[in-house]
């Protein structure tokens, strides 16, 4: 069972914000997910063995050789307001 | 004869240009679309570009490319360098990427023509398409139901005349479920045979690109064109083997493996079509061959833990810092981190990543993830076992035909259960095709579903050709709008 408190923790782990006036229908519908997604604790595990990968590839490894990367400029594209090269968001640290 | 062939031999014979037709279709969608919704971007400019560099090349007399000169879509969380690219949520709107993905830049090699990026469920999380931040897509065969989703638009442009093939992705089905309700050929490749990149991630070990289109021959030529080895996806494997020239291969004696899980709770007109498709197999020299798959019942609650999982992490990249929507006002970073986020997305898209962030958090991790992966590890044995009775498997795309519309205000976990029959596809990484096999009695298409042993892809292929090959008059309605050739 979900409730109001684990949706207040959870929003915070993803970065969500969340109405109060929205916690309770959120708790009800992560709930019933939940009670769904429980039916996997009725199965019986073939092995204690991790599931491995689904690529079915080891060590996937380019040549350790440098190579042209993107333009800075292409990458501050889509972001207005870029200064020196650099994204820019407001103060972290406040005046003390 | 292929739309995709017939096409290239009014372009190759001079009958028609590519720029007329592609005016066609461009005019076609400024009259549809209002409707279909089936766009959200319309490339004029780039596609009558490409379709000038065509005449040019059939001028000179050139061979044209299996793909060239073709009009086609791209679903809206594929990459194109230049132009918009949303995922169909407001977090993404205004983003161009600076790159192409991977199948977009093999297409535009051949002069494929673009017409426009195609509507989908926000971030391709949804059935109906009705998540997109657009609107969703409407079903061309009847426009009070849905297209299906997540990749809605890319079916509704196909089917509605306004597209010749799309591109789409499928994660759980997402490609497979909109052709099955707008009676077209959709296609999961095997994980791995098609790359990733420029594929804007929701769930990276159950995602492909897959395809929509009219029929199997531009299926596998389509196919062909995409499944290559990439180096910049460290997933990729490519196909290994062409798929067009098998499609004529005989199925006298091919093992056609039904799994009775896959049959309970679907609708009696949906089982009335595919117990007729499985009598067209037997009659074809086909062997039926029936066995019990009991880990299907652990497909769906498997998939959402898995999925939302990793959508959770994938996600965890949209900040507002880089790139997207960035909330106005705000106290410090973190409040516009968290201010962006839930701006930025949607209901389901916030609601899958919360799911998400549970199932890995401290305390729930074993008994959740853990758990699923360790499941997602036996369904993928019951399979590989499965293989060895049979060489394709056959099942219902979806319990039922396409959804009326306002599908998503059901509760979750209804909305979730439509998706039993082509999870399974995406969890053991397996090559999946949707192809149509009838109509329900409301004159909605239904779909079936091949699945194969991993790359086999040219199985799946060729014994959904062989279904069609008796079957085309019965199985395909080609709608009276559109662009008809």
């Amino acid at each position: 069972m979900v409730t109001g408190k684990d949706i207040v923790k959870i929003a915070k782990l993803a970065k969500l914000r969340v109405k109060d006036e929205e916690t309770e229908r959120l708790a009800r519908d992560m709930s019933e997910i939940i009670c769904f997604a429980d039916t996997i604790n009725n199965a019986v595990e073939d092995s204690e063995e991790e599931f491995d990968g689904i690529a079915g590839i080891v060590n996937a490894f380019h040549e350790d050789i440098t190579v042209e990367s993107f333009n800075r400029d292409d990458i501050l594209k889509n972001r207005e307001g870029g200064e020196n090269g650099m994204f820019v968001i407001k103060k972290h640290f406040s005046n003390r | 004869m292929s739309d995709i062939k017939y096409i290239q031999n009014l372009l190759g014979t001079k009958q028609l240009s590519c720029v007329e037709l592609t005016r066609k279709y461009l005019n076609a969608i400024e009259k549809e679309n209002k409707l279909l919704n089936a766009y959200v971007k319309i490339t004029d400019q780039e596609a009558l570009r490409t379709a000038e560099q065509v005449d040019d090349r059939i001028s000179r007399g050139e061979k044209l490319m299996p793909l060239e000169g073709i009009p086609m879509s791209l679903k809206d969380n594929i990459v194109t360098k230049d132009i918009e690219t949303t995922c169909c949520s407001r977090m993404l709107k205004g983003f161009v990427p600076i790159y192409d993905a991977t199948v977009w830049d093999v297409l535009k090699k051949q002069n494929a023509v673009l017409l426009g990026k195609t509507n989908m469920d926000e971030f391709a999380m949804g059935s109906s398409c009705e998540t997109s931040c657009f609107g969703g897509a409407l079903n061309p065969h009847n426009t009070k139901h849905v297209a299906g989703g997540s990749s809605g638009g890319a079916a509704s442009s196909v089917s509605g005349n306004i597209a010749v093939y799309g591109l789409g992705s499928d994660t759980g089905g997402s490609v497979r479920q909109p052709a099955s309700f707008c009676g077209l050929v959709g296609m999961k490749p095997t994980y791995g045979a098609v790359s990733r990149y420029g594929l804007i991630a929701y769930a990276s070990s159950l995602d492909q690109v897959g395809l929509i289109a009219s029929d199997v021959e531009d299926a596998a030529i389509i196919y062909d064109s995409i499944a290559l080895y990439d180096p910049k996806d460290a997933t990729s494997r490519g196909a290994g083997t062409t798929s067009s020239d098998k499609l004529d291969k005989s199925i006298k004696g091919m093992r056609i493996g039904i799994a009775r899980e896959y049959f309970d709770g679907i609708d009696g007109d949906i089982q009335k079509s595919i117990e007729n498709a499985v009598k067209v197999y037997e009659d074809s020299g086909a062997e039926i061959v029936y066995f019990s798959l009991p880990q299907i019942k652990y497909v769906l609650p498997v998939y959402y833990i898995i999925a939302c999982a990793e959508a959770s992490s994938n996600l965890g990249r949209y900040d507002g810092i880089r790139y997207g929507y960035r909330t106005e006002s705000y106290s410090d970073i973190d409040d516009m981190i968290c201010r962006t986020r839930s701006e930025g997305f949607g209901e389901e898209v916030k609601k899958r990543i919360m799911l998400g962030t549970y199932v890995l958090s401290a305390g729930y991790y074993d008994a959740y993830y853990k758990k699923a992966q360790k499941l997602r590890g036996s369904i993928v044995k019951a399979f590989r076992d499965a293989f060895g009775l049979c060489d394709v498997m056959l099942a219902p795309t979806v319990p039922t035909t396409a959804f009326e519309l306002n599908f998503t205000s059901r509760d979750p976990v209804e909305t979730y259960l439509t998706d039993i029959c082509t999870v399974s596809a995406n969890i053991a990484g397996l090559p999946a095709l949707s192809i149509p096999c009838g109509f329900d009695s409301k004159g909605l298409p239904v779909g079936m579903q091949l699945i194969g042993n991993s790359f086999e892809d040219y199985k799946v292929l060729n014994a959904a050709y062989q279904y069609e090959q008796q079957m085309k008059e019965k199985i395909y309605k080609k709608l009276e709008r559109g662009v008809r050739i």
